[in-house]
């Protein structure tokens, strides 16, 4: 089991959004058992308030910040845009990521599984920007010799709905695992990925120049974009495709919870692993294929006039072919990877908040969290070290602080209080660009209402 | 609970729900200027006597050629300048005269590249740049046809050309667009 452990965190060191890392393991929180359903819960039943359990929204773009372009200091605009782009790396991505619960419950079985279960809606779009197409725009083509790919660019955008049920059970005193069920339904989704090919001009033999397309390959898979004339897009088609009318997928959750000695404690979970068949409303374009000219040789000859134009046309439509695709596919899911090592100290903390008294429940925790996404468009990795503080039955919090493509300077803040069964909590982060939100490359935030019963409630 | 612990939720919660701003101008999106320049290849030719000879080996004064190029007219309210290289020689001992025209959906002549490129009997590769200046850029709008003009000027001698000679007059082209994505 130990080997499984070190190779979940070697596969997490060696990948990569939707890194919740003060959410992440947060004071037995029920929507931690979305990013671990291994996760430790001692409660007997809880429910989130419907629509406001958790609210989520994430964002960033790690190129530039909107300060680096508008910032009223005197330097003209032009020349900071220049600068930006000086500093912009060879691929650089803009991520998005929203969700909001519909529901969120869970209960204990008399077997002392924790069973949880829910519905949510989910929205997610990144695309990744290779620094060749911003010189293409920014510059133009006029640097001889120099190749413009298209390799490093890839994009998704889905909006879906997720229902799932999971199952959270402890083995002995070291070890807790779990498992979730999710069933997807996509409203729409457009993905392009493993694009390549080349754009670039050298000298020529019988012209000045010679231009090329080199092994051009993109696809931009749709479905849920494009609509026949039977689908007009309102809000009972967007329901209707939320409530299992899109397009069907399947995923699964797993994770962990371990404690090797009294006071350490190891999770890791891998999230979204599954795919969703795109059936619906599918329209896809591929284009493939290379060219090369040197220009249009003219005759010179009224006998024979030519269509000098169309052939050039006619020829290139041969040899990079635009094809529009109807036929279904499938996608995986970007998987997500969590994992984390923690050291519990301070008082032991029992009180009435718990019926149980678990190996970890101290007063405070710190110790390092690594998450992953890995994708066909884009992957990248986070590392987090945190501290986590119980003050008093009533409040906890958690400070972490978060190296990522985004940010290497990211302090996030998270607060869960309890009155009786009402319980609040917001998860934040990048609050050192809270003094200036306009120099943020990327902002997260997490809040919601549960309502959570231990058994003195 | 302890009040102490209370003014620390409601300052941690307002910490974060509170945030500030540097001063930031978004009206400074009209001063944008990108400027791009995009090169294409273009045409090229090459003449021998043949071509300035009818069958009865007289001489052909004029030798033209047309592209019907219906052009994509989305982005020309970005384009600035257009500019021509054309790089010449010049084997035959004679002078010839190019012009670059410009045609409309109905055949007329709407504009021409100036100034006339002038090649030199006898001459190595020479560049010339000629360009659609600002002012003129949109005649590019109502061409439909690209017309191609080289005249044979008169030899000084009074000498014509044979059609066995092996000279020739080599034309290459490339063509630079200027664009400025202004209020992009």
């Amino acid at each position: 089991m130990r080997k499984i452990i070190y190779l979940f965190l070697f596969i997490s060191l060696q990948s990569v959004a939707q890194n919740k890392q003060v959410l992440y393991d947060f004071n037995n929180l029920p929507q931690t058992l979305l990013l671990n359903p291994g996760a430790e819960v001692y409660n007997q039943f809880h429910i989130g308030f419907p629509l406001l359990s958790q609210i989520s929204f994430q964002g960033g773009f790690t190129g530039f910040t909107t300060y680096d372009i508008f910032a009223n200091n005197g330097v003209p605009i032009n020349d900071k845009i220049r600068e930006a782009i000086n500093k912009y790396g060879k691929a650089e991505f803009l991520e998005t990521n929203q969700q909001l619960e519909i529901i969120n419950a869970g209960f204990r079985l008399n077997n002392n599984n924790y069973l949880s279960f829910g519905f949510y809606e989910e929205f997610n779009a990144l695309a990744k920007i290779p620094r060749d197409l911003v010189d293409l725009f920014y510059e133009g083509n006029s640097v001889i010799g120099r190749h413009y790919s298209i390799k490093k660019m890839a994009a998704r955008a889905e909006l879906l709905s997720v229902l799932h049920v999971g199952l959270s059970k402890k083995i002995n005193k070291k070890w807790q695992v779990g498992g979730r069920f999710k069933i997807y339904s996509s409203v729409f989704n457009a993905n392009s990925k493993q694009n390549s090919g080349e754009l670039y001009l050298e000298n020529g033999t019988n012209n000045i120049y010679k231009q090329y397309i080199d092994n051009v390959n993109f696809l931009l898979q749709t479905s849920g974009v494009f609509f026949d004339n039977t689908d007009v897009i309102t809000q009972s088609y967007i329901q209707k495709k939320l409530l299992f009318g899109g397009n069907l997928g399947v995923g699964i959750d797993v994770g962990f919870t371990y404690h090797p000695k009294k006071h350490w404690t190891i999770t890791g979970s891998i999230l979204d692993f599954g795919f969703i068949n795109y059936k619906q409303n599918v329209e896809s374009y591929s284009v493939k294929g290379s060219y090369e000219v040197e220009g249009i040789q003219l005759n010179f000859d009224p006998a024979n006039p030519e269509t000098y134009w169309q052939n050039l046309k006619d020829d290139f439509d041969n040899q990079v072919v635009l094809d529009t695709i109807y036929t279904k596919y499938s996608s995986l899911r970007p998987i997500k990877l969590n994992g984390s090592i923690a050291y519990s100290f301070g008082r032991p903390y029992y009180d009435d908040c718990h019926f149980s008294k678990e190996l970890d429940t101290y007063t405070d925790k710190m110790g390092l969290q690594l998450f992953s996404t890995v994708g066909a468009v884009h992957s990248y990795l986070a590392a987090t070290l945190f501290y986590e503080k119980r003050i008093n039955k009533y409040l906890q919090t958690k400070i972490t602080y978060t190296a990522d493509p985004f940010s290497s300077t990211n302090i996030g803040l998270g607060i869960s209080t309890h009155f009786k069964a009402f319980n609040m909590y917001l998860a934040a982060d990048n609050l050192i660009s809270l003094s200036n939100v306009y120099n943020a490359k990327s902002a997260n935030i997490q809040l919601g209402i549960n309502f959570i019963f231990n058994k003195k409630n | 609970m302890n009040p102490r612990y209370y003014y620390i939720t409601i300052l941690s919660i307002l910490i974060t729900l509170t945030s500030c701003t540097k001063e930031v101008d978004f009206n400074q999106i009209d001063d944008v200027n990108v400027h791009a320049v995009y090169t294409s290849t273009l045409i090229y030719a090459d003449f021998t006597a043949d071509k300035f000879l009818d069958n009865n080996n007289n001489e052909i004064t004029y030798s033209t050629d047309l592209i019907d190029a219906p052009i994509d007219k989305t982005t020309i309210k970005y384009l600035e300048k257009v500019e021509f290289t054309l790089i010449i020689s010049n084997s035959f001992n004679r002078q010839f005269n190019f012009n670059f025209n410009f045609f409309d959906d109905a055949g007329q002549l709407i504009y021409t590249l100036q100034p006339t490129v002038v090649v030199a009997p006898n001459s190595e590769a020479t560049t010339y740049i000629l360009e659609i200046p600002t002012d003129d850029i949109s005649v590019i709008e109502n061409t439909r046809f690209f017309g191609f003009l080289v005249k044979l000027e008169p030899s000084s001698d009074g000498s014509t050309l044979d059609g066995t000679e092996t000279a020739n007059l080599n034309l290459k082209s490339s063509v630079k667009l200027f664009y400025n994505y202004r209020k992009i």
